[in-house]
C-alpha cells in the first residue's frame, strides 16, 4: 500500500506563539486507512490537520501528503492537492452569502463542474445528511449542527482521495453523528478514500477497522 | 438597498476619477486649440534691408516656424498717397522689407525677447517688434486658468483615489471570509477574485456610461447658451465619441487594480 501521509520528525510551531505544538513525530498514514485523532483541548490536533492541507508548514523535519513535500510545495501545486482534499473545520466555515446548496457543491465550482452535475451532486449529498429541506436556505439560518453537517456534505461532494475532519460531530445528537460517522466509513470503505477524523469521543459503534492516534504534550502516540 | 449603496460607494469615486479624466482630455482639445488661435494670430515684426527667408530664419531659431512678407508697395502706397509716381518709386527704393514672423508654439515673453534679441544680431534687420505688453497679460491669464484647472484636477483625483480605497477596504471586509474558503478549498486566485471582479465591471460599465451621459448632456445643452463665444464655436470638442473608449479603459484598469489588490491582501498566509 502507498503512504499517503508520511511525517518524519515532524515539528510544527506557529511563528508568532513561542513554544513548540508537535515536537519530533514520525508516523505513517497508508490509502484507505481510517484514523482517529483524540487529545486534550489545546493539544495541537487542530494544528497537525492545517499542516496536512498546508495552511502551516513544518518547522522542521518531513511531511509528504499525496507525494507532495509540504516544506517546499509551491502555492499552484497547494492548490492542485486541496482540490482533492475535503475538510471538515471545526468552526464549519461555510459561505454566509450562499445558499446550503451552493456550499456543498464548493469543491465542485471549484474544479467547474457543471450546474448539472453540481445540482445532482447537492441533492444527493444533502439528502445523505437529511437536510433536502434545507437546501435554498443560507448557512446562518441554520442551526449550529445543521451546519456542521452542510460543512460534512461539502468535504465528501468531490469524493476527495483524502479526508480531514476536525470533531465533525462536535455539534451534533447521537443520530446525526451516527449519520456522519455512517458517511465517513463509507467513503473510507466504498470509495477508499483515507480519512484523518479529530474528535474527542470515538464513536462505540464503528464497522470498519480504524486506528487511533493520541497527540499529548507535543508527541503523537499509536493506540494498539 | 444595501447592494445599491455599495454599488455607489464604487461608482461614485470611479465616476469623479473619469470625470477629471475627461476634463483632462476635453482641457486639452481646447487649450491647445485655443492655443493654436493665439499663436496663429500672433507674429513678431521684423523690419529688414535685407530680403528674409523661412530657411534663413529658422536656421537662427527653431521656435520660428514662417516668415510672411508684408506688401511693400502698400506700404509705400500708403505713406505717398496723393504724391507723383516719382515719389513712390523714390520711396520704393529706400523702403526696407517688412515681415511678420510666426512661431511655432505659443510661447513666454522670455522666449520673445530671447528670440527678438537673436533677430536683432542678425546683420541687416533694423528693427523688431514683439509686442510685448499685449501679449504677455494674454499668455499670463492663458497659463493661470490652465494651472487652476489643473490644480482642480489633481484634487479631483486626491479625492477620488482615497474613495475607491476606502472601497476596497469594504470590498475586503465583505469578500475575505470567501476568498479565504475558497483558497482552503483550492481555488485559484483567478476564481476567487472573479465574484468582486464581476460586481466591479459592472460599476466600471455604470460609472462609464453615466459620464458619457452627463458630458453629453453639457456638450448640447450648456454650450448652446453659452456666452462664451469659444465654447460654442468649439463644441466638438467637449465630448469625442473616442473619450468613449479612453474612459471605459481606464475605468476597467482602475476596476483590475483594485480587485488585484483585494486579492493580494486576502491571500492566504502560511502560519508557522
Ligand atoms: N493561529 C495560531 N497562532 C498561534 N498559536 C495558535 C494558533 N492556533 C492555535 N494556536 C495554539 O496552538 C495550540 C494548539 O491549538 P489547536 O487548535 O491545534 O488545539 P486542538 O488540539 O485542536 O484543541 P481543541 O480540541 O480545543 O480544538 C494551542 O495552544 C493554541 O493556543
Ligand atoms: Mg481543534
Amino acid at each position: 500500500m502507498a503512504s499517503i501521509i508520511s511525517a518524519t520528525n515532524l515539528t510544527l510551531a506557529y511563528e508568532k506563539g513561542k513554544h513548540i505544538i508537535i515536537n519530533d513525530v514520525t508516523f505513517n498514514i497508508e490509502q484507505g486507512e481510517f484514523v482517529f485523532i483524540t487529545g486534550p483541548s489545546g493539544s495541537g490536533k487542530s494544528t497537525l490537520l492545517k499542516s496536512l492541507y498546508g495552511q502551516i508548514k513544518p518547522r522542521e523535519g518531513m511531511l509528504n501528503v499525496g507525494g507532495f513535500d509540504m516544506s517546499r510545495i509551491k502555492k499552484k501545486q497547494l492548490l492542485q492537492l486541496r482540490r482533492n482534499i475535503g475538510i471538515v473545520f471545526q468552526d464549519y466555515k461555510l459561505i454566509n452569502e450562499w445558499t446550503v446548496e451552493k456550499n456543498v457543491v464548493l469543491p465542485l465550482i471549484i474544479t467547474g463542474y457543471s450546474l448539472d452535475v453540481q445540482k445532482v451532486q447537492a441533492e444527493k449529498l444533502l439528502s445523505h445528511v437529511k437536510l433536502s429541506d434545507q437546501a435554498n436556505k443560507y448557512p446562518l439560518e441554520l442551526s449550529g449542527g445543521e451546519q456542521q453537517r452542510v460543512g460534512v456534505a461539502r468535504a465528501l461532494s468531490k469524493n476527495p482521495f483524502l479526508i480531514l475532519a476536525d470533531e465533525p460531530t462536535g455539534n451534533l445528537d447521537e443520530f446525526s453523528s451516527g449519520v456522519v460517522w455512517d458517511l465517513l466509513e463509507n467513503a473510507c470503505d466504498q470509495l477508499n478514500a483515507t480519512v484523518v477524523v479529530v474528535t474527542h469521543k470515538i464513536p462505540t459503534i464503528f464497522n470498519i477497522p480504524y486506528r487511533h492516534f493520541i497527540i499529548e504534550n507535543g508527541g503523537v502516540h499509536e493506540v494498539h | 438597498m444595501k447592494s445599491i449603496k455599495d454599488h455607489l460607494m464604487f461608482i461614485l469615486p470611479l465616476m469623479a476619477m473619469l470625470i477629471g479624466i475627461e476634463f483632462i482630455l476635453v482641457f486639452n482639445r481646447i487649450t491647445s486649440s485655443y492655443e493654436n488661435k493665439l499663436k496663429n494670430e500672433y507674429a513678431i515684426l521684423v523690419v529688414s534691408q535685407k530680403n528674409l527667408t523661412t530657411p534663413y530664419l529658422r536656421s537662427i531659431d527653431d521656435n520660428i516656424d514662417s516668415v510672411e512678407a508684408m506688401n511693400r508697395e502698400d506700404i509705400a502706397k500708403e505713406v505717398t498717397s496723393g504724391m507723383q509716381d516719382a515719389a513712390l518709386a523714390a520711396i520704393m527704393k529706400d523702403l526696407p522689407y517688412f515681415y511678420r514672423v510666426h512661431l511655432t508654439s505659443y510661447m513666454s515673453l522670455e522666449g520673445l525677447k530671447k528670440i527678438s534679441a537673436e533677430l536683432k544680431k542678425v546683420n541687416g534687420i533694423l528693427n523688431v517688434e514683439i509686442f510685448g505688453e499685449n501679449y504677455h497679460s494674454k499668455h499670463t491669464i492663458f497659463r493661470l486658468v490652465k494651472m487652476l484647472l489643473n490644480i482642480f484636477i489633481v484634487m479631483l483625483f486626491i479625492v477620488s483615489i482615497m474613495l475607491v480605497i476606502k472601497q476596497m477596504q469594504v470590498w475586503q471586509l465583505a469578500h475575505k471570509d470567501r476568498m479565504k474558503i475558497m483558497e482552503i478549498f483550492g481555488a485559484p486566485m483567478m476564481l476567487r477574485s472573479g465574484i468582486l471582479f464581476k460586481v466591479a465591471i459592472i460599476d466600471a460599465i455604470i460609472a462609464t456610461i453615466l459620464n458619457m451621459v452627463i458630458f453629453l448632456f453639457i456638450k448640447s445643452k450648456w454650450s448652446q447658451n453659452s456666452d462664451i463665444d469659444f465654447v460654442k464655436n468649439n463644441q466638438d470638442m467637449l465630448f469625442n465619441v473616442s473619450d468613449f473608449f479612453i474612459l471605459f479603459v481606464t475605468a476597467i484598469v482602475i476596476v483590475a487594480i483594485s480587485v488585484f489588490v483585494v486579492a493580494i491582501n486576502t491571500r492566504e498566509v502560511p502560519e508557522g
